[in-house]
């Protein structure tokens, strides 16, 4: 096996340690993955690994990529090693590869499809070497964590290794320009929507200039943010060449036609979210340079889903109700969020309930994202009324004093900042529990927020 | 008077939603025209007056080719900024006028335009995000500015360069000293993201006054603008929203 002693010791370790989490009820991933590093924070590139390695980052898209290969795969048969419940950063991904792996370090998996933050990537692809690296898009994200979507590009970037073929998203002009010349790449695209305008607006367009000459870009069709298809003015620019795209997209009858590098073929559309398509394609573009049969890379789609965490819909009473679910503090992400209602016809009431916990709980606030959202969506005679508050599920977090929910509040400190000094540290925790919540029965010392018995 | 307002590169200088601080600003002036300089466009201010130039957050690629641009033009920057023309610079804008910006982990060292004495250094994987709460002269400590830090940089400077303000909670121009940005004149260059000039209305009353002296200044959305100030105020008040390393160390 490779690394030795002290990699079986790793495994054995982070093992023993997933096993007693999951014997106490917990997830044994992020901890024993922690553990894992701790003992050898190589370990993600010295253990062994299966046969194939597949990355999946980006702003959005990439727990659905990830989700919906890993089932692709395993509808063909294949072992797969994949971290959908597990976490997506260097943690999670090495507890993945030691699950993968037997006691004595033999991988028990043909591939592995790995979803990773793409803050992580340093820590995760020099060691990890995968042979395909998809990313969705790069999109602006919280202001506090990823800066702007050209900083990821940079940081994946500045990690990937030459060999690995980059499959990235010919419609993001910042997504499609990561890795070296040395990268193998290939393309996927969503072809021009009726939708899709020539001229870009909004708060974010990321990439509005030639990256040689500066001049404006010309759009050949533009969807969103710096999604579309430009070219400079003076030839010095244009956007790559999909072999890989969704085409005659048709919503209300879930059909789409996928042009696999030459080779049209009418599929199921999973879903007619316009990141969902964009989600397909890759799926098929990945799959196809995987090797999978064509006919049975599309029939695949009859079958997948994707994942409705962040969406749901339903009829009441004849009203139809929505709900999306937005990445926190991300401006843009609720901009996406509005287009999409505001495509709905018919008479409108938006409910926006923004949940701050990870700013309560790490107080480093930042309101600066409610400005990169563009309001422009909701101004519309169709939507009569707006209602803004604090998210109930906020409340409800709080309420339930869940294991999983003080978890969950934990990660985010960690994630979010530095820890305090040990004593605010576990007022302000306390203190995110109780917000909101009469049922407490000792609220912290220091508790600062409206807490009625605070 | 009407106004006129350029805007400098807002293909390239718009992040963290701080061009609000220019829509708001025309919000209040409906009669501003406000001027959109692209790069590849003359600046404005380079052939006539205007009342206020800005230029907002840039990525670090979008930092050299502001620097770039505007480096031909730094004698009449200085000009404009000795006779008092309106500057605000926000975020990592006010660099782009410093004498160098060091990135190591991207690895450059470019000289800026020249115009103050500051040194910028990028620590890419170290990013800072905190709060500031200061006294800027024309509001007085009553109606302290209150702004985000959210960067990879830390700047330095001379003392002798005065600040846009002095923290009285947050750091200022890096982790060492309570001044923040640079106040030289009319000149008003800021690290801080808000937008400033949404989340302090009497900062935006006192910009407009200097901007134009013979009209009494209106606030758009007042009411609502000073009831946010104020509830923002109370939060920034409040000692225990402040985080250990959110101080002058």
């Amino acid at each position: 096996m490779r690394g030795g002693p002290r990699v079986l010791l790793t495994i054995w370790a982070a093992k023993l340690a997933a096993l007693a989490l999951r014997v106490t009820g917990r997830a044994g991933t992020h901890v024993p993955g922690r553990i894992a590093r701790r003992l050898h924070p190589g370990i993600i590139g010295a253990i062994r690994h299966p046969a194939r390695v597949v990355v999946v980052t980006g702003t959005n898209g990439k727990t659905t990529v990830s989700n919906l290969l890993a089932e692709a795969l395993q509808g063909e048969g294949m072992r797969v090693a994949s971290n959908r419940s597990g976490s997506n950063l260097a943690a999670g991904v090495a507890m993945t590869l030691i699950d993968a792996v037997t006691w004595t370090g033999r991988s028990r998996a043909d591939v592995a499809v790995l979803e990773m933050d793409e803050r992580s990537a340093k820590l995760i692809l020099p060691g990890l070497v995968p042979d395909i690296l998809v990313c969705t898009n790069l999109t602006r994200d919280s202001i506090k964590r990823n800066a702007h979507p050209d900083y990821i590009a940079w940081v994946i970037s500045s990690a990937l290794p030459a060999s690995t073929t980059l499959v990235l998203n010919a419609d993001d002009l910042i997504a499609s320009s990561i890795g070296s010349d040395a990268n193998p790449r290939t393309h996927f695209a969503v072809d021009r929507l009726p939708t899709d305008g020539d001229t870009p607006h909004g708060a974010a367009v990321d990439a509005a200039i030639c990256p040689v000459c500066d001049a404006p870009l010309v759009w050949d069709y533009w969807r969103f943010n710096h999604i579309g298809r430009a070219h400079c003015p003076n030839g010095d620019f244009r956007s790559p060449t999909a072999a890989y795209r969704a085409q005659q997209v048709d919503g209300p009858n879930r059909r789409v036609v996928l042009d696999l590098d030459g080779d049209a073929r009418p599929a199921t559309l999973i879903n007619p979210n316009i990141v969902n398509v964009y989600n397909e394609v890759a799926v098929a573009a990945v799959l196809d340079r995987l090797g999978i049969a064509r006919e049975r890379l599309v029939s695949a789609f009859d079958r997948l889903q994707p994942p409705t965490t962040r969406f749901q819909e339903e009829t009441v009473g004849g009203v139809e109700l929505v709900r999306l679910l937005t990445k926190g503090l991300v401006g843009v992400a609720c901009s996406r969020a509005f287009e999409y209602l505001a495509s709905f016809s018919g008479r409108k009431a938006v409910v926006l309930n923004i949940d701050e916990v990870s700013e309560r709980t790490t107080d480093v606030e930042n309101t600066a994202w409610t400005y990169d959202a563009d309001y422009d969506y909701l101004a519309t005679s169709d939507v009569q009324q707006i209602v803004v508050g604090e998210s109930a599920a906020t409340t409800r977090r709080c309420g339930s004093r869940s294991r999983a929910c003080r978890r969950s509040a934990s990660s985010r400190w960690r994630r979010s900042s530095p820890r305090p000094t040990r004593s605010t540290s576990r007022a302000r925790r306390r203190c995110s529990t109780c917000t909101a919540c009469t049922t407490r029965s000792s609220p912290a010392p220091r508790c600062r927020r409206a807490c009625a018995s605070g | 008077m009407s106004l006129t307002v350029e805007m400098l590169f807002p293909e390239i200088a718009n992040l963290h939603g701080d061009n609000a601080n220019i829509d708001y600003l025309a919000q209040c002036r409906p009669d501003a025209r406000v001027i959109r300089t692209g790069l590849t466009d003359p600046p404005a201010f380079a052939a006539g007056p205007v009342d206020l130039v800005y230029l907002g957050p840039l990525t670090e690629k979008g930092q050299l080719k502001a620097i770039a641009h505007l480096r031909p033009h730094r004698d009449r920057i200085v000009e404009l900024i000795e006779t008092g023309t309106v500057f605000l610079f926000t975020h990592n804008a006010l660099e782009v006028l410093g004498a160098r910006i060091r990135n190591d982990e991207m690895g450059y060292d470019e000289p800026g335009v020249g115009v103050f004495e500051l040194e910028a250094t990028l620590a890419m994987f170290g990013r800072y995000s905190g709060k500031v709460m200061g006294t800027v002269p024309e509001v007085g400590p009553e109606h302290p500015v209150l702004g985000y830090k959210s960067q990879f940089s830390m700047v330095t400077a001379p003392e002798s360069l005065p600040g846009f303000l002095t923290a009285e909670r947050g750091i200022g121009r890096n982790r060492a000293t309570a001044v923040e940005g640079v106040r030289r004149n009319n000149f008003f260059g800021t690290s801080l993201l808000g937008p400033i000039l949404v989340d302090n209305p009497h900062l935006t009353r006192a910009l407009l006054r200097i901007l134009d002296p013979g009209t009494e200044p209106v606030l758009a959305h007042e009411r609502l603008a000073l009831a946010a100030y104020d509830q923002r105020l109370a939060d920034f008040r409040d000692p225990r929203r402040w985080h250990p390393f959110e101080r002058v160390e």
